[in-house]
């Protein structure tokens, strides 16, 4: 797991570190792609909560460029189907999320990201 | 031209029958209308009349409630049989289609009573002026017509067969539209026959009944920030919505058979087995290791809803490491350890009282507009308030359902609070320290709980109080 919808909404959060913390970086990672089901209505819906350059710059760091540097204006089904497997059929299995700013590591181990800081990152 | 249906309810949480009835309606857009009529509209009874816009509206509501045993075309209730008959007689328009030639099977029930055979079979006689001429079937009937009788909870008790027979409090009689699908829902979602649960996973029906308050359907997204085991991500995501889910502990989401460090082989997390053998785990949107108080969310306002039981501590989760653990918290705070298992931090006590208001907070800051928290919260039910809730609560947004699930000292309450407001807020800042004016009954629920629900013998009991000198 950790689809690239998930990927887009999780910024660093250790304490102080507010600036340039999101993308998180992905290293080492391991890949799957699973079909899932294409909802037109969702994609759009969710596509004003997407930061699009974040997106389209990790999508093509792990090797799919099928989205534009610039988020069309018109949303024609072709579009909406590459953001379809953009945000949810593309899953990092395993690997780690690093923090652009400050470094921290958030390993992935079995799909699941540990994002729990210990306890000096938080006070 | 609205018409009226009549509701047959399962008979379990009872408190809970109203606020589905009206999710589900609500999530299909159509409203419900209760009847002026203390015979039609007390929820705590097994029947309920309800007017709709149409028979559609009726079967939406069938296959979707899961406390909804069947639901009827109305025909008519009275407290006697002549009563009965007579709005029956003035129903005709509704049932004179069938006279010609629909073959039909007629049933005669009781609610906490056997009517004896006999009498069963008077009562059919009784609507002999209806008619109908098409043949008796009684196994692949086209109708089915059902006439009860409701008799009062002391007809339960051990007593001389058929005594009282006829002493019913209300009769109601309709057409069988469509029995409830959602029910078996509880069976296939049992936790004993599932792959992956824990001593904390909620039963079926409850966790069900939770995914209805959230109005799932598909292509909605909703967030659990206290997954645990995953109980009410799988209904949730059975109704077609994405679930994501955070938990502060992951080996309550990834489960026992979790690989240690030393091993090879890595198995599934036990939330991704039990989503799988549902046929949901697409669904799952992913799971992240993470503390509600300490969250990584980078923007608020895209979850439709929020879904989860919060930790209360009844079932003594407030818990030492053990060495090990402690050891591995010193060697992360000495060194980064990337290929070591995941840090496991120390679980400090949160007042429960401290963390409503939190989940509120943080709800409001993740929800979008009209989005739903559901929750359960724990109380003493003696004690308990309705500002208890109330006070909880923060601008924008506003509790719509709260229903008690009894189990006499206490018991818990499924809050459903709906986002009202169109404003963004930012992300609550979770602080230790805060001020009350009023003590809630779930304020240290656990120590309550543990202690048995009795006053502390250490301070003067409010019995003990010259109260009674008042009087």
């Amino acid at each position: 797991m950790v689809r690239l919808i998930t990927h887009n909404l999780l910024a660093c959060h250790v304490k102080g570190c507010n600036a340039n913390n999101f993308p998180l970086e992905f290293r080492n990672v391991e890949l799957e792609i699973r079909e899932a089901e294409f909802n037109p209505d969702f994609v759009k819906g969710f596509l004003p909560k997407i930061e699009w350059k974040a997106l389209v710059d990790t999508a093509r760091q792990l090797g799919d460029t099928s989205l534009p540097e610039e988020q069309p204006e018109m949303l024609d089904d072709d579009f909406l189907k590459n953001l379809h497997h953009v945000l949810l059929e593309i899953h990092v299995e395993e690997g780690a999320m690093v923090c652009p700013n400050c470094k921290h590591e958030y390993p992935i181990a079995s799909g699941i990201p540990n994002m729990l800081l210990a306890e000096h990152e938080i006070a | 031209m609205p018409s009226r249906y009549l509701v047959q309810f399962a008979q379990a949480h009872e408190e809970f029958r109203l606020p589905e009835l009206q999710s589900i309606s609500e999530l299909n857009g159509f409203t419900i209308q209760f009847l002026d009529d203390p015979e039609c509209n007390d929820p705590k009874r097994p029947f309920m009349v309800l007017e709709l816009e149409n028979e559609e509206q009726a079967r939406l509501l069938a296959r979707r409630c899961i406390l909804v045993k069947a639901v009827y075309d109305y025909y008519g209730h009275g407290s006697t049989y002549e009563a009965l008959h007579e709005v029956n007689r003035s129903s005709k328009p509704k049932w004179e289609q069938y006279i010609p030639d629909t073959s039909f099977k007629f049933i005669v029930s009781g609610f906490n009573h056997t009517i004896p055979q006999r009498r069963q079979r008077d009562v059919i006689e009784s609507f002999a002026y209806m008619d109908f001429l098409g043949e008796i079937n009684m196994k692949t009937p086209q109708i089915l017509l059902a006439c009860f009788e409701e008799y009062d909870e002391s007809f339960k008790r051990p007593r001389e067969e058929h005594a009282g027979d006829g002493g019913f409090r209300q009769l109601y009689f309709g057409r069988l539209l469509e029995e409830g699908t959602a029910r078996p829902l509880v069976n296939v979602f049992d936790v004993k026959k599932r792959k992956y649960f824990g001593n904390t996973s909620m039963e079926a029906e409850i966790s069900l009944l939770m995914a209805n308050q959230t109005m799932a359907s598909p292509g909605k997204l909703m967030y659990d920030p206290f997954i645990g085991t995953g109980s009410m991500a799988y209904p949730t995501a059975h109704f077609g919505s994405l679930m994501f889910g955070s938990d502060i502990d992951g080996r309550q989401m990834r489960g026992k058979t979790y690989d240690h460090p030393s091993s090879n082989l890595k198995s599934e997390p036990g939330v991704f087995r039990a989503a799988k053998q549902y046929g949901v785990d697409g669904r799952i949107l992913d799971l992240a290791t993470f503390d509600m108080t300490n969250h990584p969310w980078r923007c608020g306002g895209f979850f439709d809803a929020i879904i989860t039981d919060p930790p209360y501590g009844r079932l003594g989760r407030k818990r030492e490491l053990s060495d090990r653990q402690k050891e591995l918290c010193r060697i992360h705070r000495e060194a980064p350890q990337p290929e070591d298992t995941p840090y496991i931090p120390p679980t400090k006590p949160y007042e429960l009282s401290h963390l409503v208001s939190d989940l509120i907070l943080f709800a409001r800051y993740l929800l979008k507009p009209e989005g739903r928290l559901v929750f359960f919260l724990p109380t003493v039910n003696d004690e308990y308030e309705e500002v208890d809730v109330h006070n909880s609560l923060c601008e924008g947004m506003e509790v719509i359902a709260n229903s008690l699930q009894d189990f006499g000292s206490w018991g818990r309450r499924l809050i459903t609070i709906r986002k009202t407001t169109l404003q963004s807020y930012p992300p609550p800042t979770f602080e230790a320290q805060r001020e009350e004016s009023h003590t809630p009954a779930h304020k240290d629920f656990r120590e309550k709980y543990f202690q048995g629900f009795k006053a502390p013998l250490s301070e003067p009991s409010p019995l003990d109080s010259p109260k009674l000198a008042d009087q």
